[in-house]
C-alpha cells in the first residue's frame, strides 16, 4: 500500500510538472532562437545592434547567433536541414535561396495580409523570395548589384575624367582608356579585377547578350553567341595583361589587389562599398557605370532572412524576422552596413557614397529581368562550379570557348532531366 | 577445471574486454559509415531528395568521367612525391637530430615539429601570402631586386610542386618524431661492434640503421600515404585545386560533387574507389617494405 502511494505521488508530481511546463511554453518560457549568419563585412554585429530594441521589448526572447564563413555556409546549412536540425532564422543570399527554397517556411501563415507584405519590397527581391507555389518564403533585407569600383586617383593622374568617359563607354573604349591609366601609374599593373565567381562573370556575359539557360528555363543554353564572345573577350583581356591571372588562375583576392592599388578597377558586389570605405585610405575611389558591350547590364541579387519548415521556434522566428524587416529596422541595418535596402519605402541618407549607391541602382534599372530568373534557378546553382572550372580551362588555353560551352551544356542538362 | 576457465578469461576474454571500447568506436564511426557509403554509392540521392537505387550506374559514369580521372592522376602524383619526400626528409631530420651531438638540437626538434601542430588552413593561408603571384612576399622581394615574378600558384606544374613542398614542410616534423623513436630503439651495441669492425658510416647506415628501422619506416610511409590521399584543406586554401584542374585531388572532387552539385550517390561511388585505392597502395607498401622486417 505504501509502495502504491509512493508511485502515485511520483506520477502526480511528474504530470503536474509536465502540465506546468506546457503552460509555460505557451506564454512565458524563455525562447532561444538559433540564428545563422554570414558576413560580407560587419553585418552580424549590425544585425545584433539593430534588433537590440526588439530583444529588450521581448525579454524572454534570446538570440544564439552563429556566424559561419560564407565559403562553408551552404554546406553547413544543407547538412543542418537534411539532418532535421535547421536554425530558427538564417541570413540567405540569392545563391543559397535557390538551393534551399523548398525547405523554407512560407510567411503567409504568420502575417495578417501577405499581399501587403509583398508590396513593401522591391518586386525583383520578392521574385527571388517566392517559391514554386508563389508563396513568399523569406524577407528581403538588402538588394545587391554587381558593378565597377574604380581607383579615381589613378584615372585623374592619367588626365581622364571618369564622369565623362564612363557615361557611355564600351569595353573596347575601356581597353584604350585603362592602358593610359596603367601607363600613368607606375605602381598599377592591371586594368581590372573580376571576382572569381560565375556570378561576376555573368555580369559581363549578360552585357555581351549571353545567357545560361533557354528562354523557358527548361534546359542549359550556355552554348550561344554572346557567351562564346564573352569567353573569348575574357581570355583576350587576361592574355593581354589587362586582368591579373592570379585571380582566376591563382585564387588571389581581387578586393585586396584593388585596395593595394594594383588594379584600376574591380567588378564586384555593392557590398564592397562598406569594405572599401573602411580600408582604403591611400587613394580616392568611386563607383562608375560599367562599359557596354551589346547592352548595359548588372546582375541583381540580394540578402534575405528566412525560417525553415523544421525550425524549432517558428512563431518566434517569424516575429523576429518581421520586426527586423520593418521600415525602421531595415533602414537602420542598411545604413550601418552600407547596403541598398530591399524595401520600396526606404529613404536612407548615407553619410557618404550616396552617389555610388545611385550608380548601382541605375545599373539595376537597365538590367534585363531574365538575369534574376536565371540566378534563381535551382539546377543552375548545381553547375556553377563546373562553369567556373570550364572558364578557367579556356583561360589556360586547354580548351576553346566552343568546347567549354558544349561541356557545360552537356553536364548542366543532366540536372534538367 | 576452474584454473582453465580463469586462464581462458585472462587470455581471450580480458583482452577483448579491454579492446571493446575501441572496437565500438571503430564500428560506429568507421565500419557503419563505410557500409552506408557503399550502400549510397548504388543510389541517386540529393541532400533534399529520397535515395533511388540505380545499381552500378554511378560506377559506370565514373569510368567515363574525365574530371574524376584527372583528379585521380593528380592524387597519385601528389601522393607519390609527397610520401617519398616526406619519408626521406623526415629520415634525414631524424638522423641529424637523434644523437644529441648538435648544439641546440632540442630547439631544432621543436622548430621542425611546430608546423605539424598548426592547422592546415593556417599553413595554407601563410604559404599563399608567401607564394602569391601579386601579393606574395617572395615575388615582392624578387621584383624589388629587379627580378621576374615566379608564377608559383598560377602555373600548373609549379602549383603542384608548391603544394607538395608545403605538405612536406608541414608534415615532416611529425614523422621525424616517429623515426627518432625508431632510431633510439636500435641497440647501441650494434653500432659499437660496427665501429670496432671499422665499418664506414654509410655501411653502418645501410646494414644496421636501415634494416632495423624498416618497420618504423613502413609505419611512416603508410601514415603519410593515407594522409596524402585525404589532403584537402591545405590545397583548397592555397590553390582551390587550380589553376584549372592542375592541383585538384579526388577528395576535393568528392566534396564538390556531394555538396555543390548535390549528388551524394555519385560522390559516394568516388569515395569507395578512393578507399579501394588507399587500401591497395597500403597493401603494396606492406608487401614491399614489410618483407623480412623481423630482425630481432
Amino acid at each position: 500500500m505504501k509502495k502504491i502511494a509512493v508511485i502515485l505521488t511520483i506520477l502526480l508530481l511528474a504530470t503536474s510538472t509536465l502540465f506546468a511546463t506546457g503552460t509555460k511554453e505557451e506564454g512565458t518560457k524563455d525562447v532561444t532562437l538559433s540564428v545563422m549568419w554570414f558576413n560580407d563585412a560587419n553585418e552580424s554585429d549590425v544585425f545584433m545592434n539593430t534588433i537590440d530594441d526588439y530583444l529588450k521589448a521581448n525579454p524572454r526572447i534570446k538570440v544564439d547567433l552563429q556566424v559561419v564563413a560564407y565559403s562553408e555556409y551552404d554546406q553547413k546549412l544543407k547538412m543542418m536541414i537534411s539532418g532535421g536540425n535547421p536554425p530558427d532564422v538564417a541570413r540567405i543570399s540569392t545563391n543559397t535561396l535557390s538551393v534551399v527554397v523548398d525547405s523554407l517556411e512560407p510567411i503567409d501563415g504568420y502575417v495578417a495580409d501577405i499581399e501587403r507584405v509583398k508590396q513593401e519590397f522591391l518586386p525583383s527581391m520578392v521574385a527571388f523570395a517566392t517559391n514554386k507555389d508563389n508563396r513568399l518564403v523569406a524577407y528581403p533585407t538588402e538588394a545587391t548589384a554587381n558593378g565597377m569600383l574604380v581607383n579615381k586617383t589613378a584615372f585623374d593622374k592619367a588626365g581622364i575624367d571618369l564622369d565623362v568617359v564612363s557615361k557611355t563607354w564600351t569595353w573596347s573604349e575601356w581597353e584604350t582608356i585603362v592602358k593610359k591609366v596603367i601607363a600613368a601609374n607606375p605602381k598599377m599593373k592591371y586594368g581590372l579585377a573580376v571576382d572569381f565567381t560565375p556570378h561576376r562573370f555573368s555580369t559581363i556575359m549578360y552585357q555581351f547578350n549571353g545567357h545560361f539557360l533557354n528562354a523557358d528555363q527548361t534546359a542549359m543554353e550556355f552554348n550561344n553567341k554572346g557567351t562564346i564572345e564573352t569567353l573569348n573577350w575574357f581570355k583576350h583581356v587576361h592574355d593581354s595583361g589587362l586582368i591579373p591571372k592570379s585571380v582566376w588562375l591563382g585564387s588571389e583576392n581581387p578586393a585586396e589587389l584593388f585596395q593595394a592599388g594594383l588594379v584600376a578597377g574591380h567588378i564586384g558586389g555593392s557590398w564592397n562599398i562598406n569594405t572599401y570605405n573602411k580600408n582604403i585610405k591611400d587613394f580616392e575611389w568611386k563607383v562608375v557605370n560599367m562599359p557596354k558591350a551589346a547592352i548595359n547590364s548588372s546582375v541583381p541579387g540580394g540578402k534575405f532572412v528566412a525560417s525553415f519548415k523544421g525550425s524549432a521556434n517558428k512563431v518566434e522566428a517569424q516575429k523576429l524576422m518581421a520586426a527586423f524587416s520593418d521600415n525602421a529596422h531595415n533602414e537602420a541595418y542598411c545604413l550601418d552596413t552600407f547596403n541598398l535596402s530591399s524595401r520600396v519605402d526606404a529613404t536612407i541618407s548615407y553619410p557618404s557614397n550616396s552617389k555610388d549607391f545611385e550608380v548601382f541602382l541605375s545599373e539595376l534599372k537597365v538590367t534585363p529581368a531574365y538575369t534574376a530568373n536565371e540566378w534563381k534557378n535551382t539546377n543552375l546553382s548545381k553547375v556553377t562550379t563546373y562553369i567556373k572550372e570550364q572558364i578557367v580551362e579556356v583561360l589556360l588555353g586547354n580548351i576553346t570557348a566552343q568546347q567549354a560551352v558544349a561541356n557545360v551544356d552537356t553536364k548542366g542538362n543532366t540536372y534538367f532531366k | 577445471m576452474k584454473k582453465t576457465v580463469q586462464g581462458n578469461f585472462h587470455q581471450v576474454k580480458a583482452p577483448l574486454l579491454f579492446l571493446l571500447p575501441n572496437i565500438i568506436i571503430f564500428v560506429i564511426f568507421i565500419i557503419i559509415p563505410a557500409i552506408q557509403g557503399l550502400r549510397m554509392s548504388f543510389t541517386e540521392w540529393g541532400v533534399f531528395t529520397e535515395p533511388t537505387f540505380i545499381g552500378l550506374a554511378n560506377f559506370k559514369e565514373l569510368f567515363q568521367d574525365k574530371v574524376f580521372w584527372k583528379t585521380f592522376s593528380n592524387t597519385l602524383v601528389f601522393s607519390f612525391f609527397t610520401v617519398a619526400m616526406l619519408t626521406i626528409y623526415s629520415l634525414l631530420l631524424a638522423l641529424l637530430l637523434n644523437k644529441n651531438s648538435i648544439k641546440g638540437e632540442k630547439i631544432c626538434r621543436s622548430l621542425f615539429y611546430i608546423p605539424s601542430l598548426l592547422s592546415m588552413i593556417t599553413v595554407g593561408i601563410a604559404w599563399r601570402f608567401i607564394l602569391g603571384d601579386e601579393m606574395g612576399i617572395i615575388n615582392y622581394l624578387l621584383s624589388s631586386l629587379g627580378g621576374e615574378s615566379i608564377h608559383w600558384l598560377t602555373n600548373g606544374n609549379l602549383a603542384m610542386a608548391s603544394i607538395i613542398l608545403v605538405s612536406v614542410w608541414a608534415g615532416a616534423g611529425y614523422y621525424m618524431v616517429i623515426l627518432i623513436g625508431g632510431l633510439q630503439a636500435i641497440p647501441l651495441e650494434l653500432y659499437e661492434a660496427a665501429t670496432i669492425d671499422g665499418a664506414s658510416p654509410a655501411k653502418t647506415f645501410l646494414n644496421i640503421t636501415l634494416p632495423l628501422l624498416k618497420s618504423t619506416l613502413l609505419v611512416v610511409m603508410v601514415l603519410a600515404t593515407i594522409s596524402s590521399f585525404k589532403a584537402y584543406e591545405l590545397i583548397f586554401v592555397m590553390t582551390k585545386g587550380g589553376p584549372g584542374y592542375a592541383t585538384k585531388l579526388i577528395v576535393q572532387q568528392v566534396y564538390q560533387v556531394a555538396f555543390l552539385e548535390d549528388r551524394m550517390g555519385y560522390a559516394s561511388a568516388m569515395s569507395i574507389l578512393l578507399m579501394l585505392l588507399i587500401g591497395l597502395v597500403t597493401i603494396v607498401q606492406f608487401r614491399i617494405t614489410g618483407r623480412d622486417q623481423d630482425y630481432e
